[in-house]
């Protein structure tokens, strides 16, 4: 019997290794093995605890807690499982995972990421072998197009096409680079791959190096992921050792050094051309394209770039063929995609499937919907460039083009859903506060345009909106579109534009109405005190940092709007419920 | 202004020996050099600059550009709080004002104490525990101002003990 | 021979090699794309926005700098889009540009009389450049320089550290050294365009167009009703103010221009408006506004009671009007101070001021009114006169109603009301009133008046209703003002007369320009008193009309001068930002927000830098690096908060600026200053 503890860095920040540490010394002396594995992407459920025998996996058990180590231990040894019975999934969490199709997830949760023998017992490698033994690095690239893989990153850019340019590109010198700067606030499942599953990457790196000529690879990675850094850095090595990375691999002649550099914090540099300055050592501010990477990149030599999960795909299509892959998905987008599917959802995390279901197969019947019994509002999709969708377009299917046309972008995967509580000029603010703090700097439309905006956005849910903003915000957004210097000031206004599309009515009532719908606005929020349900314990009047809140023990206690300064203490603290937000 | 002399250079001396004379590596020293002294001293920089062959514009311009890089030292525990896209649907603007209230800090300040500094982030990555900090190399998950304070007074308890 | 492809811009075909970028094919073919922050010898940086141009079929803008020009495209540098975007480009630049291009003196001033540039003139002893300096806007510099209220001075931020700049009497004071000298500085002259202009009143908007006209190389006649020219400054101001032998050399330099007197010619009577447009290939009516207004008193019509407009005239002719040993003034303006002041010196025994309001406010000038009571003056605030006494139809008395102030009106001006039943009566021999000034229609009833009885003009061209006729100054639209107000009429007024002769229309545009916020750091600086004009004692000049004023000592004047802040943009005429927003009639407040606060520090060896004015064109630190080799300036921040600095504002690190200036000389705007 083996026991698998799921130690991606949301497993371990829910406890993962604490468990792992209280069942350690139970099982000393036994034969049980205790190992870890990767994401499982069950984030609701972590930490879990998988139990296999044979390489079967008989029991998962969720939310464990180190306490119950005792138990898991005892019935494990005892090979009776039953009174484990309680910490099992249940069958409709199992769902979130049977409704999934994985391939770039495929290991994710399933081998131990820090042990290349799980890998290759996985027919790890075997494509990097197939490559190398059997095919040109025109097949390599004719597969791939075949495939019909798109850039996972966000724009969904053809990626033979970008391996077939920097093939053709002159020169002998060539780069590949992973792009793992996974910057969209809400995605993460470039480091739930990397942290799960760093050979995948590897071999997928090593296959494209080969298809376009490159013998020096990097994987530019987030310094907030340190986690994924270990087991990369690990990963490497132990690949280098066995001959799958450095010189002659194989046996053969292709040749390829992987390194590792690690961002220091810039959204930018998910921007292929900030990204190719930040490695050189520079502020990654971008470039002016043309010229393009596969052209001028790194050092000015031929570049080729894509993001992990792009690369983690490439193994399987290689195995199974550019068809099967291009069997799955829809005429314009093929395959699979992860999302992270994140926000007011009842079960969140990391979720891969087929081009072509729609967001509310992915939102209602993989992530049951919306949490405590709230109305879905909106779905975010894309980060700071997209843009939220609303309930009516829930329908759409999930495929470039038709999100695209939503406003949204498929963009790298992130998934943030939203309840009636959200209020979504605030939404849009939040993104162009996020971009203002990542804007370089370098382009007057992005430096000081989505900070004219930010500024717009704010008066407005504070209240001091003023009749033609929302025109105002519409112009700037225009501007800022077609003027900014890259993708990043580009697609900056797409949060701005979908919520004034779909949520025209919430910004009319804060700027004409001085009134927030999701109440989420605290300064246009009124506190009251529902007479009928004050006891009259004066605690609110107690904790009122403004003593804005009068009344007599026992008695209905009032606030004086004027004094309030709507910090929701009262409202916190009040056992009855009385306190209501107006 | 300048710190200058006041900083161990000869801690730096390893860093520069590996990767001074590598192309592209300004960033990966001064990530190096941060972990040595938690800090950038200016001084520091213009070793840097003179090790590499930069000027120390092009050092500065890279120190002030990218996050993860302070010029000023922190407190003993950094606390990085999320403020990804479901951290602010979750409530982290809630947490971050309990926490501002508990440490008397606003973003980028560091407590009286010299215990704390606190530092909003874009994104951890771990979404699905939203809202999220982690402290130190600890993660921090499903906040709610609350447990933001429990978590930071028993830390506090810790290092008194 | 290179590849050469060909393509279209605006329509036209264009060849160029192959590889440029859209901008410089279109340079080289005479089509400037705008740019702030390209340079030919450096790699495009794509920072500035400007040089977005359609290509048909894309739906993107290109950026011309870095666009490579391709085999049949069509380019469009100036369709609706494009300006568009250009002109919201230009007012986010805008929005984050915390500058003064303008000083607010020059910009406070009616004429926009460059005042930083001949302060720093006569700072330098360089008076004759001072007065050719003023001369473009005001070429009654001695006079004006007396008389003037300097609106100037109002506006003078030297205020903020302790008192303003006396720019009024350093006007006069380098015009009077140049007068002094003998020496003549006057615009220079163009060649005679055989056209001719009449000029109806020779006052200061008068003679300024005249001046203005004849320089332009036209044949001006200014005809007027007085038997000297000069009109409000001669008949209106008191010698002891503005001695007319200063008046006269003044004029007589605008004469020697070849512009014709004409004295003795009352409209309407000596000649007619039809005779002017037959004679001449334009008109301008600048006749002023000479009549006294009523107060609407019983009373007005005794014996002893004087218009003030009239009061003064009647002495600038040497008369003595017979006001007794007891006078009063009603009024509060420059007029009344002017009026009591000369009843004074006229031996009156007891001059009073009757004002409604109270001193603070009084429209007259401080000093006016400070020197006024030196000279004995008594004020009467808060009364008005209800009604003047007669007996034998000579003025006996006058009852004052006394007033108080009630509440502001919405411009936060306390008008006064009466106190019910409280009157004073106070004895007189005379009273004049000085409450206003109307102009005479008399000779222009074929011209459309506004609703105060004014000529209309268009506000702009100061054209009237009838082809070739332009009125000015006093006689116009909102009446009468000060003389500088006027002159800036008459500037105005001269350039579309000169336009029209032409046969061509200006356009008008209100000018771009961007204003600095204030802020308290930007006057902490060591203080330096205002000059105190030397003057006669008050027991001593009360007795008679000579001038009170003695005059700066050189020393006084150019310490003076020397006090100027420069408030105003050096770059201001080269800077491209400033001329591509008044291209594109950017609107600057538009989008107004946070902004890089502006200050100035010298840090390399010869630059002044003024981080509020930086657009992050990114040019100096881009020259600094590639062409002088030296990479001292560098780009320190992120987004919104990224400046340009010399690395850790180090004397050591800034020992290597090797001063080739070039980056201060790349600058588009005035953020980086050669000192």
């Amino acid at each position: 019997m083996k026991i698998v503890i799921g130690e991606g860095s949301c497993g371990i920040a829910a406890g993962a290794q604490k468990v792992y540490d209280a069942l350690a010394p139970l099982l000393n002396g036994t034969d049980i093995n205790l190992g870890i594995t990767g994401c499982i992407g069950m984030c609701f459920l972590e930490p879990i605890v998988d139990l296999y025998d044979k390489g079967l996996l008989l029991k998962r058990l969720v939310k464990v807690t180190p306490e119950q180590a005792g138990v898991i231990a005892e019935a494990v040894k005892a090979n009776d499982l039953t009174a484990l019975k309680a910490l099992e999934i249940t069958d409709e969490d199992k769902g979130f995972l049977d409704k999934q199709t994985r391939i770039a997830l495929r290991h994710c949760g399933v081998i131990d990421p820090e042990d290349l023998d799980d890998y290759l017992a996985a027919d790890g490698y075997k494509a990097l072998e197939k490559v190398l033994t059997a095919m040109t690095p025109e097949d390599v690239i004719e597969e791939i197009k075949t495939s019909g893989l798109a850039g996972r990153g966000g724009a969904g850019f053809p990626t033979w096409f970008k391996w077939n340019a920097a093939r053709n590109a002159a020169g002998d010198e060539k780069y590949l680079i992973c792009n793992a700067d996974e910057g969209d606030p809400g995605a993460f499942m470039d480091r739930a791959v990397i942290e799960s599953d760093p050979h995948q990457l590897i071999e997928g790196m090593l296959i494209a190096a080969y298809a376009i000529g490159a013998k020096e690879a990097f994987v530019y990675v987030r310094a907030e992921y340190p986690l994924a850094i270990v087991r990369l850095e690990k990963a490497i090595k132990d690949a280098t050792a066995k001959g799958y990375l450095g010189n002659n691999i194989l046996g053969t002649d292709f040749s390829c050094r992987l390194r590792i550099k690690a961002g220091a914090g810039a959204f930018v540099c998910g921007e292929e051309t900030a990204l190719i300055e930040s490695l050189e050592g520079s502020r990654g501010m971008p470039r002016l394209k043309p010229p393009f990477p596969a052209e001028k990149g790194y050092e000015n030599k031929p570049s080729n770039i894509n993001n992990v999960e792009t690369f983690a795909n490439v193994s399987w299509i290689i195995l199974n063929g550019g068809q099967a892959f291009a069997a799955m998905g829809t005429e314009t987008s093929k395959g699979t995609k992860v999302f992270a599917l994140t926000g007011k959802i009842k079960r969140g995390g990391l979720v891969e499937i087929p081009m072509g279901l729609t967001l509310r197969d992915v939102i209602f019947d993989i992530g049951g919907g919306i949490r405590g019994g709230k109305r879905f509002k909106a779905v975010q999709l894309g980060g700071p460039s997209g843009g939220c969708i609303p309930e009516a377009l829930l329908d759409t299917v999930i495929d470039y083009k038709a999100l695209s046309a939503t406003g949204a972008i498929m963009g790298s995967g992130g998934m943030v859903v939203m309840d009636e509580t959200t209020c979504m000029v605030n939404m849009a603010r939040f993104f162009l506060d996020f971009t203002t703090k990542e804007s370089c700097g370098k382009c007057v439309h992005c430096r000081i345009g989505t900070k004219r905006m930010f500024e717009i956005l704010t008066r407005i849910t504070e209240g001091e909106g003023r009749p033609g903003d929302i025109e105002l915000l519409e112009e700037l957004c225009e501007a800022i579109r077609s003027g900014a210097l890259c993708g990043l000031g580009q697609t900056a206004p797409n949060p701005v534009l979908t919520t004034i599309k779909y949520f025209r009515d919430e910004y009319e009532a804060h700027i004409n109405e001085k009134r927030c719908p999701a109440g989420e606005c605290a300064a246009l929020r009124t506190y009251v005190i529902n007479k009928d349900a004050c006891k009259g314990c004066t605690l609110c009047a107690k904790k009122c940092p403004v003593s804005a809140i009068s009344g007599e023990v026992k008695q209905p206690h009032a606030i004086d709007a004027a004094k309030c300064i709507k910090c929701g203490q009262c409202k916190t603290v009040c056992r009855f419920g009385a306190v209501e937000v107006r | 202004m300048c710190d200058c002399g006041k900083s161990d250079l000869t801690l730096l001396d390893g860093v520069l020996a590996e990767y001074a004379s590598v192309r592209g590596s300004l960033i990966t020293i001064l990530q190096k050099a941060q972990e040595i002294y938690g800090y950038l001293p200016t001084d520091v920089l213009y070793r840097v600059a003179e090790a590499t062959g930069s000027t120390p514009a092009k050092v500065m311009g890279v120190a002030t550009f990218y996050t993860q890089f302070r010029l000023t030292p922190v407190g003993k525990h950094l606390i990085m709080l999320c403020k990804g896209t479901a951290c602010h649907v979750n409530g982290a603007d809630a947490v971050e004002k309990a926490i501002c209230e508990e440490l008397k800090i606003k973003d980028g300040e560091t407590s009286d104490d010299g215990l704390f500094s606190l530092k909003t982030v874009a994104c951890l990555g771990c979404c699905s525990l939203s809202p999220v900090m982690m402290i130190d190399e600890d993660t921090y998950g499903s906040l709610t101002p609350a447990k933001a304070v429990e978590i930071i007074r028993t830390i506090k308890g810790g290092d008194a003990a | 021979m290179a590849d050469m492809i060909r393509f279209h811009i605006n329509g036209k075909e264009i060849a160029c090699e192959k590889g440029a970028s859209i901008l410089d094919a279109a340079k080289a073919n005479g089509i400037e794309i705008p740019n702030l922050c390209y340079l030919k010898d450096l790699s495009p940086y794509g920072a500035c926005g400007m040089c977005l141009v359609e290509a048909a079929g894309s739906p993107k803008l290109l950026r011309a700098c870095s666009a490579k020009a391709a085999e049949g495209m069509e380019i469009f540098t100036d369709s609706g889009r494009v300006m568009k975007a250009r002109k919201i480009a230009l007012e986010l630049l805008m929005s984050d540009h915390s500058g003064d291009c303008i000083g607010p003196c020059k910009l406070n001033c009616p004429a926009h009389t460059d005042c930083q540039k001949y302060l720093a003139q006569i700072a330098e002893k360089d008076y004759e450049g001072a007065v050719a300096t003023i001369k473009d806007k005001v070429p009654l510099p001695a006079s004006i320089g007396r008389v003037c209220p300097h609106p100037c001075e109002t506006a003078c931020r030297r205020q903020h550290v302790e008192e303003p700049i006396s720019i009024a009497f350093l006007k006069a004071y380098a015009a009077d050294r140049v007068l002094a000298s003998g020496n003549h500085v006057l615009g220079e002259k163009a060649a005679p365009t055989g056209k001719t202009v009449g000029v109806v009143g020779g006052g200061p908007a008068g003679l300024t167009a005249a001046y203005q006209l004849a320089l332009k190389g036209h044949a001006v006649t200014v005809y007027d009703k007085m038997p000297q020219m000069g009109g409000m400054l001669r008949y209106g101001i008191p010698e002891y103010r503005l001695p007319k032998a200063v008046l006269d050399q003044e004029i007589a330099e605008i004469a020697s221009l070849g512009v014709e007197l004409v004295n003795g010619c009352a409209m309407g009577k000596d000649i007619t408006l039809a005779e002017l447009r037959e004679k001449h290939d334009a008109v301008l009516i600048a006749n002023g506004a000479w009549k006294s207004a009523s107060i609407r008193c019983p009373g007005e019509e005794l014996e002893g009671v004087f218009g003030g407009i009239d009061f003064l005239r009647e002495i600038a002719l040497g008369g003595k009007p017979a006001i007794g040993k007891k006078t009063a003034v009603v009024g509060g303006g420059n007029t009344a101070m002017d009026a009591c002041r000369s009843a004074v010196r006229l031996g009156a025994e007891e001059v009073s001021i009757i004002y409604r309001r109270t001193r603070a406010e009084m429209p007259a000038e401080d000093v006016e009114i400070k020197e006024a009571e030196e000279e004995g003056v008594v004020f009467r605030f808060l009364t008005n006169p209800a009604e003047i006494i007669g007996e034998d139809g000579k003025v006996k008395a006058v009852k004052l109603q006394v007033m108080r102030l009630g509440e502001p009106d919405e411009r936060g001006r306390r008008s006064p009301v009466p106190v019910e039943g409280e009157f004073l009566t106070l004895e007189l021999d005379s009273i004049i009133i000085a409450a206003g000034q109307k102009n005479d229609p008399a000779g222009f009833e074929d011209l459309p008046v506004t609703k105060w009885g004014t000529i209309l003009a268009d506000e702009h061209t100061y054209a009237t209703a009838l082809p070739g006729v332009f009125a000015a100054g006093d006689a116009t639209n909102k009446g009468a003002s000060i003389a500088i107000a006027a002159i800036a009429e008459a500037n105005e007024a001269a350039k579309h007369i000169d336009a029209y002769l032409a046969g061509i229309e200006l356009p008008y545009h209100e000018p771009v320009y961007s204003e600095k916020e204030l802020s308290p750091e930007m006057f902490d600086r060591e203080k330096a008193p205002r000059a105190v004009m030397p003057q006669r004692a008050p027991e001593e000049r009360n007795k008679d009309f000579k001038e009170i004023n003695l005059g700066f000592t050189e020393e006084q004047a150019t310490a003076e001068a020397g006090r100027c802040l420069s408030c105003g943009c050096h770059d201001y005429g080269h800077c491209k930002l400033i001329q591509y927003a008044d291209d594109y009639c950017a609107d600057c407040k538009r989008l107004k927000g946070d902004h890089h606060p502006g200050f100035q520090e010298t840090r390399l060896v010869s630059i002044e830098r003024d981080q509020g004015k930086c657009i992050l064109c990114g040019l100096c630190v881009r020259v600094c690096e590639d062409q002088a080799k030296k990479g001292i300036l560098g780009l320190v921040g992120r987004g919104f908060n990224t400046v340009v600095k010399p690395e850790f504002n180090d004397a050591a690190v800034i020992g290597a600026c090797i001063d080739c200036k070039l980056c201060a000389e790349n600058c588009p705007t005035g953020a980086l200053k050669i000192l």
